[in-house]
């Protein structure tokens, strides 16, 4: 294959520009599947540490199935069965049908897993805070939202950085699993590609590069957030 | 490129606004994201060509329609045309009984007959005898996968597959040893030099599981646009625009079984 070839493939043909459109939306999957998953982790860690009794057995409950049933499963179950669920509901209540596109499905799923682990990680940060800090917190006579906006939070946070980014990184590429329900996100526009020119491989390592290119763009972005983070932390070297 | 992407989001804005503001009616049409030619297929800068398309945008012009096409797997279609994100699925869909216990057709635009592809250097027998033990791929929720689940079952290895595209890959490299597919999709991907160790091996006989032609799907009840979609495509077919689209795609007619 020559050089002109391929710039045909991909500048002529318009390749490239499905791949970019592709990588937008995959992106787009997991912003707001992390964001999401962020919300929904730390209301679950939250609950974890402070909660009544009924509501940790309840989050318990929902971080051990999360994580125990695959993605996939809770992707077709949504897709399929949830919108014909949530449309009869609206039925029932005389409200219009609510249509859930490919880019819902794969938010709310992801969101809902990432949620799962991210619950997890965030419990665990704030159970590594060293305990006097929160103590001496409270003796200075601190309400409860401001104890966790100002202390419990900001000093949680490096321990959980590196937990969080791992899972974004994960996030990335789960969100290739949507394909199957034929959106189409990076992974998807590259089938297409690939299977419309026939050019396997030539689109299937292009498509890798992609991925490769947001983990090496988001480690870096992570990398400063860290360092942003951690310039409280002690340093042990 | 900013400058393009100004011009791309201005020209999104007002086709919103003109259709918002002179929509007769909006249809969303599903159709199948895999290369499925010459009934369609997508290019690199994301529009849709093929006969199918064609016809959807004549049959909403005759319509007075606002049509869009919202892309999925082909098998999310008819729970898609169920749960109301499609309103018609005009996507290469055989009108079969078993369809017809969830949605509604029109009348046939086309029919197909299902062709039997293997390598070249095989001999094969393509009747249940002929392929016991063989591996047989199929696309699946298609009049094929159900007709070969019906008389090959027992004896042969059915593969069922998302798109049609991966079935020929895996009968190229070995994996599959036959393949049943539409006659008119895959008859002229034949002649294309990748596929040149693959060759058809017989037509598969009649059979009431692969229906009857080839409609438009609409919800079940859905009468007014089943009635609307029909006038339509009886208007295509006496002034001959029908017969101009087809011309483009087939060589030969395709409004009854050969």
């Amino acid at each position: 294959m020559t050089v002109s070839e391929i710039s045909r493939l991909f500048f002529a043909d318009g390749w490239l520009q499905a791949l970019a459109q592709g990588t937008v939306r995959t992106l787009g999957i997991s912003l707001g599947a992390f964001v999401l998953g962020l919300a929904i982790g730390l209301i679950v860690a939250m609950v974890k540490l402070k909660g009544p009794r009924w509501m940790v057995i309840c989050a318990n409950c929902y971080t051990t199935l999360y994580r125990a049933v695959p993605e996939l499963l809770l992707i077709l179950l949504l897709y399929y069965a949830g919108a014909d669920l949530i449309n009869l509901t609206m039925a029932a209540l005389g409200q219009p049908s609510v249509e859930i596109n490919g880019f819902m499905a794969a938010v709310v799923v992801l969101g809902i897993v990432q949620g799962a682990y991210s619950g997890e990680i965030i419990r665990g940060a704030i159970e590594s805070i060293p305990h006097g800090q929160i103590e001496a917190a409270r003796a200075y006579g601190i309400n409860r939202s401001l104890l966790v906006r100002r202390v419990i939070l900001p000093t949680m946070l490096p321990f959980a950085i590196a937990g969080l980014s791992n899972l974004w990184l994960v996030l990335v590429k789960e969100s290739a699993l949507i394909s199957v329900v034929g959106y189409s996100e990076l992974l998807t526009a590259g089938r297409q590609a690939a299977a419309s020119t026939k050019h396997y491989l030539l689109f299937y390592l292009a498509v890798a590069a992609f991925y490769y290119l947001i983990t090496l763009v988001s480690s870096s972005v992570f990398r400063q957030v860290e360092v942003r983070f951690e310039r409280w932390m002690p340093r042990h070297t | 490129m900013k400058k393009t992407l100004l011009v791309t989001l201005q020209a999104c804005l007002l086709a919103g606004i003109a259709s918002s503001a002179f929509a007769a009616d909006k249809l969303v049409f599903g159709i199948a994201l895999e290369p499925y030619p010459p009934f369609s297929f997508k290019s690199g800068k994301g529009d849709w060509s093929g006969f199918e398309p064609e016809m959807i945008t004549a049959v909403c012009a005759r319509m007075k329609a606002d049509c869009t096409l919202n892309e999925m797997s082909w098998d999310g279609l008819i729970p898609a045309l169920k749960s109301q994100q499609v309103d018609v699925v005009l996507n290469s869909l055989s009108i079969t009984p078993e369809r017809q216990q969830v949605i509604d057709f029109t009348q046939p635009y086309f029919f197909t007959r299902a062709l039997w592809i293997g390598d070249r250097s095989m001999e094969l027998d393509p009747t249940p005898a002929g392929l016991k033990g063989k591996i047989i791929g199929v696309q699946g929720s298609t009049t094929h996968s159900a007709f070969v689940k019906k008389y090959y079952g027992e004896t042969s290895t059915i593969r069922y597959y998302n798109d049609q595209d991966d079935i020929l890959a895996d009968l190229r490299s070995g994996r599959v040893d036959i393949m049943l597919a539409d006659q008119l999709v895959v008859e002229p991907l034949l002649e294309k030099p990748d596929n040149s160790m693959l060759a058809s091996k017989g037509v598969a006989p009649l059979d009431p599981l692969f229906g009857d032609g080839v409609g438009a799907g609409v919800r079940k009840g859905n009468d007014a646009l089943r009635e609307r979609l029909n006038v339509a495509l009886q208007s295509l077919r006496d002034d001959g625009s029908y017969e101009k689209i087809r011309e483009r795609y087939f060589k030969t007619d395709i409004t009854t079984l050969k």
